[in-house]
């Protein structure tokens, strides 16, 4: 049984953003427009956090992509009360549409805003609206939707490796945001296969993870910089 | 007021059946995204959530009524037409040129078949409805390949076309009827599987 994870390398990652537009487009997320966005109502599944370090003239900025942790320990499970928002047994922190009743406990217990309410019905301004991805849902008015990993993704490679009586290979599963990385950033695997190439960089003495000490256990590590 | 009336089963003022159920033009659903009047999270309008609370799916309208029956006992397979269904997540609904692959030599006596002939010379193409399948407020992912490749018959979803002419929706699709079925094969039965 995997366990899916994501090294995140912040020496190759220039804030590009192409993984925000690749996720954008493959989840069907709608976006909001600028009111509602000021409001805090705005979804992104994965955004490109920006920091400046050091004092004028002397600054420069980095990057750091934030998307669900996928933690082991997630806080947003136990307080869901309808179970919408699970554990698999691959380690995907899921969430089912159908059982959410938008409490959004969930949404305020995630220490790294990576859940986002759907208060409005999608809609996408034309012809946005012909390239909305068969593979997955439009989540409806008063759901909580978030990061799956691209789950359409790995259900499909595994579908097709069981049909060719294989195992899924490392590197098969791209989620839309490693596969459009152009410099490989991110590098998505499983963490139980130590030979994964995620799972080799998940174990690199550069690594973090993100609010650790908030006992939740990410799945996403972060490689420092050391330029 | 209203609801009593939808109950009794007469019109009511403010729900507009789709248009595909109203017509036999070749109007097909509203686009996903596009915005419409939504009353409910769980069906695009309260009329729809009423006849799903009354088990009154809508009637699809095939442009012609295409007899399975007959078919099927010519020993036609299921995937020669729906040619998609151990390839991929969709099944697909033929094009006249599947049609024309046979009807090109048979029964061109038929005033049926010499219609779709007509069509097909025209560059045209039939306007199936879809008999089965999700409302997108199900959040319900399915693909026919791992049915297929798992021996699943046809029938046990779409009950018994060989006696139906046009298709009818005689299997209702719930979660207890896949879920009971994934439970016997020991097939998967984690939420994700389906609902993503």
């Amino acid at each position: 049984m995997p366990r899916w994870g994501m090294a995140a390398d912040l020496d190759r990652c220039n804030g590009c953003g192409a993984c925000v537009v690749a996720c954008h487009a493959e989840n069907n997320i709608s976006t909001v427009g600028p009111e509602e966005a000021a409001r805090g109502r705005a979804k992104h599944w994965l955004r490109v956090e920006r920091y400046w370090e050091g004092d004028f003239p002397d600054v420069r900025v980095t990057f750091r992509p934030v998307l669900c942790q996928h933690c082991d320990n997630a806080p947003c499970e136990p307080v869901c009360p309808t179970y919408a928002s699970h554990h698999t047994e691959e380690g995907l922190n899921a969430q089912v549409y159908n059982r959410c009743i938008g409490t959004r406990y969930c949404a305020n217990a995630c220490p790294y805003n990576a859940r986002f309410f759907d208060f409005f019905n999608p809609s996408w301004d034309k012809p946005l609206h012909l390239q909305l991805n068969p593979d997955v849902s439009l989540r409806m008015v008063g759901v909580v939707e978030k990061c799956t990993f691209c789950v359409q993704r790995i259900n499909g490679a595994q579908v097709q490796a069981k049909a060719e009586g294989r195992g899924v290979r490392d590197g098969e599963i791209q989620p839309a945001c490693a596969q459009s990385c152009p410099s490989r950033a991110l590098v998505f695997g499983d963490l139980d296969d130590p030979e994964s190439q995620a799972s080799r960089l998940s174990r690199s003495p550069r690594g973090s993870h993100l609010l650790e000490d908030t006992g939740s256990r990410p799945k996403v590590a972060y490689l420092a910089r050391q330029a | 007021m209203c609801a009593a009336a939808v109950a009794a089963g007469a019109a009511c003022s403010w729900y507009e059946p789709a248009a595909s159920s109203t017509s036999i033009a070749p109007v097909g659903p509203a686009l996903p995204g596009q915005p419409g009047g939504v009353f409910t999270t769980a069906r695009p309008t309260v009329g729809a959530a009423v006849d799903d609370f009354l088990n009154r799916p809508s009637e699809p309208r095939q442009p012609i009524e295409f007899p399975h029956d007959v078919h099927v006992g010519k020993n036609v397979a299921c995937e020669f037409c729906h040619e998609g269904v151990d390839k991929g997540p969709a099944a697909g609904l033929p094009s006249v040129r599947t049609c024309m692959i046979c009807h090109e030599a048979i029964a061109t006596d038929r005033p049926r078949i010499q219609q779709i002939t007509a069509l097909r010379d025209k560059g045209l193409d039939l306007a199936w409805q879809r008999v089965y399948g999700f409302d997108n407020e199900d959040s319900v992912r399915f693909n026919h390949a791992p049915h297929i490749r798992a021996k699943v018959e046809c029938a046990t979803c779409h009950g018994n076309v060989a006696e139906q002419t046009v298709a009818q929706r005689s299997v209702e699709h719930t979660m207890g009827f896949c879920v009971n079925c994934h439970n016997e094969r020991q097939a998967p039965v984690e939420c994700v599987i389906c609902h993503y």
